[in-house]
């Protein structure tokens, strides 16, 4: 039996649906993250976990007791923010020690239980401090103790990297999945960051409208993304329009060079289709292969990208920053080689959304 | 620049002079009260006239009473306005207002016709001049309070106070009104100021307050008033400072006094 079942659940807001009849499992000691741009519903969703939003319609189960009526303080949930939401009149100890207080746990185990938080989270020095006296990431080190500090049934974190700086977001992140280790409690994390939930989570929930997407483990989610939107939302992703040549030997066209894309389409000679290529799936060279002039040469740090223009059309292709291996410079003509079963063809219908995320990519980097 | 900034010292002394003087001018004043030396005889004659003792006992009395009534009316009024019916602020900024629109003589005698008759016969109480001080200290209390309410993330921090186990009474006493301690005594601080001076209510009411008193007191004598203006100034700031004073004492809390002006 699952630990925590979502069954139907709808949220609206007036006439707004914001969440439209999601069903989720989630097993005991998961960390299961919901990753999806702003409006997607997935903080509606926490938030009705919580207990601060109620469903307008289907069932939230924790441990097979019903709580989609109960109030948020009694679900025995932990709950961290994404502006940390400290007390500010109490210092780091007596914040730790503020749900052990409300339960009227002895005044002994209580003492115990916060100098167990304080070194979990390194910060036995820091307990007589007040909030302001603190930096943004040790404020949200007190707060995950807080929340957990009243073993909660399952702990529930909101963005709550997001207020952060990009090296205290990957040390805290790294933190927090230590934390949840050690512990085995069930996560449930809500993000829009996609390396954050790809980089943290058992499973990932990627959200559009109100609605699960795709869920799965993070490598499933990267590589076999289930619909163009997660496909263009998960990465970087070259959409590149095609016509389609022989269907049935799989080879199409792209501005006028024929490519293979290995395997029999469900198509008619001569219709236009979309293909999507991740740029990591390029190399320089190879059999099959788009060839074009290298517009742009950005440094990614370890990735270097090559912006080529393949039939007036920007196409990213990555690669590993290997000293030992030269550069091509920008004007130079480059040949793009792609493994056919790396190569996803569809509709151009089938991933407006997808078409527009990356053209406007395309037309930056052109 | 430093022509500029010698134009604002010049402004702010102005300013000073200003405020000051008629200040200056009434406490010197105060000091004639005997003929021909400077002495604190009008002050001594201010503490000795037993009306004055009774007065200002009466109107504290008062003031206590309104603190108590309004707070516990329009705190958990503003509480539960920001947390769960934004939409009704307006309305309430509408109302707050209203103090000031309707002159203190009008809703002295609707008081009086509305409450002077069964079922409602309540004018000679003290509790209907109560009830007439929450309504002209509404304004300040909401106001303050409001301001201590924004400035400290009221949703969030309810909400984790409710995801840690925390009910309503546990919210309001453990994390809400600690953190409004600043707005909350400046809100006190103002109306116990408006209640102590308050003339209009209390005569058309019929009550020894000591509003009336510092009239009747301005109409007959010379010296003591400008007496008992001195004190209420003193009065005024020995308030402030104590307000200063306690806010810093709380290190948890950034020190802002509640914008109710």
């Amino acid at each position: 039996m699952p630990f925590l079942e979502l069954r139907e659940v709808v949220k609206s807001f007036g006439r707004h649906e914001v969440v439209k009849g999601l069903s989720l499992d989630v097993e005991e000691g998961e960390f299961l993250s919901f990753l999806g741009g702003s409006g997607c519903g997935k903080t509606t969703t926490l938030r009705m976990i919580a207990g601060f939003e109620t469903p307008t319609a289907g069932s939230i189960l924790i441990d097979g007791g019903d709580v989609s009526r109960v109030q948020p303080n009694r679900r025995n949930l932990g709950m961290v923010f994404q502006n940390y939401a400290l007390f500010p009149n109490m210092t780091v100890r007596r914040n730790i020690a503020f749900g052990l207080k409300i339960s009227g746990r002895k005044r002994s185990e209580i003492e115990r239980r916060v100098d167990e938080m304080l070194e979990l989270i390194h910060m036995g020095e820091f307990a007589a401090r007040y909030p302001h006296q603190l930096s943004g990431g040790q404020q949200q080190r007190v707060a995950l103790a807080r929340a957990i500090a009243i073993e909660p049934r399952a702990l529930l974190l909101d963005e709550p990297l997001s207020a952060l700086d990009a090296k205290i977001r990957v040390k805290l992140r790294d933190d927090i999945r230590d934390i949840q280790r050690k512990l085995g409690i069930t996560t449930i994390y809500v993000t829009h960051d996609q390396e954050e939930a790809l980089s943290i989570s058992d499973r990932v929930a990627v959200m559009k409208d109100g609605l699960i997407e795709q869920i799965g483990a993070p490598f499933e989610i990267y590589n076999r993304p289930a619909t163009p939107y997660v496909a263009a939302f998960i990465g970087t992703l070259n959409i590149i329009p095609a016509t389609a040549i022989d269907p049935a030997a799989g080879s199409v066209a792209v501005g006028g060079q024929v490519i293979s894309a290995g395997r029999r389409l469900d198509a008619k000679p001569g219709e236009e289709l979309s293909l999507s290529i991740r740029p990591e799936a390029f190399t320089l060279g190879g059999a099959n292969f788009l060839e074009g002039s290298v517009a742009k040469v950005k440094l990614l740090g370890s990735i270097v990208r090559l912006v080529v223009s393949v039939g007036g059309r920007a196409v990213s292709a990555d690669g590993f920053n290997d000293p030992s291996r030269r550069i091509p410079a920008v004007g130079e003509t480059v040949r793009l080689g792609v493994a056919a079963e790396a190569i996803v063809v569809s509709r151009p219908e089938e991933a407006p959304l997808v078409a527009q995320v990356v053209e406007a990519e395309g037309v930056d980097e052109a | 620049m430093k022509k500029r900034s010698g134009l604002s010292w010049l402004g702010l002394c102005l300013g000073l002079v200003y405020f000051f003087l008629p200040l200056l001018a009434t406490f010197l004043f105060s000091l004639h009260g005997k003929k021909g030396v400077l002495s604190f005889a009008a002050y001594e004659r201010v503490f000795a006239d037993p009306q004055f003792l009774k007065t200002f006992g009466f109107s504290l009395e008062m003031a206590v009473f309104t603190v108590l009534a309004g707070l516990a009316l329009i705190v958990p009024t503003a509480i539960w306005i920001q947390l769960k019916v934004p939409k009704a602020k307006p309305l309430i900024e509408v109302l707050a207002l209203m103090p000031f629109v309707i002159p203190p003589i009008i809703l002295a005698f609707g008081l009086i016709r509305s409450y002077s008759k069964p079922p409602f016969a309540l004018v000679s109480s003290p509790a209907l001049l109560v009830a007439g001080y929450v309504i002209i200290a509404f304004p300040y209390i909401y106001r303050s309070v409001d301001a201590g309410l924004r400035a400290m993330d009221l949703r969030g921090l309810s909400e984790a106070a409710q995801s840690l186990g925390a009910g309503w009474p546990s919210l309001l006493f453990r994390v809400v009104l600690p953190n409004l301690r600043t707005a909350l005594l400046s809100a006190v601080f103002l109306t116990f100021a408006i209640v102590i001076g308050e003339l209009t209510l209390a005569v058309l009411l019929a009550w020894p307050a000591f509003g009336p008193y510092m009239a009747l007191v301005g109409r007959d004598l010379a010296y003591e008033p400008a007496a008992l203006a001195i004190l209420s100034f003193a009065m005024t700031w020995g308030s402030i400072g104590l307000i200063q004073a306690i806010s810093r004492g709380s290190p948890g809390q950034r020190s802002s006094l509640g914008g109710t002006h």
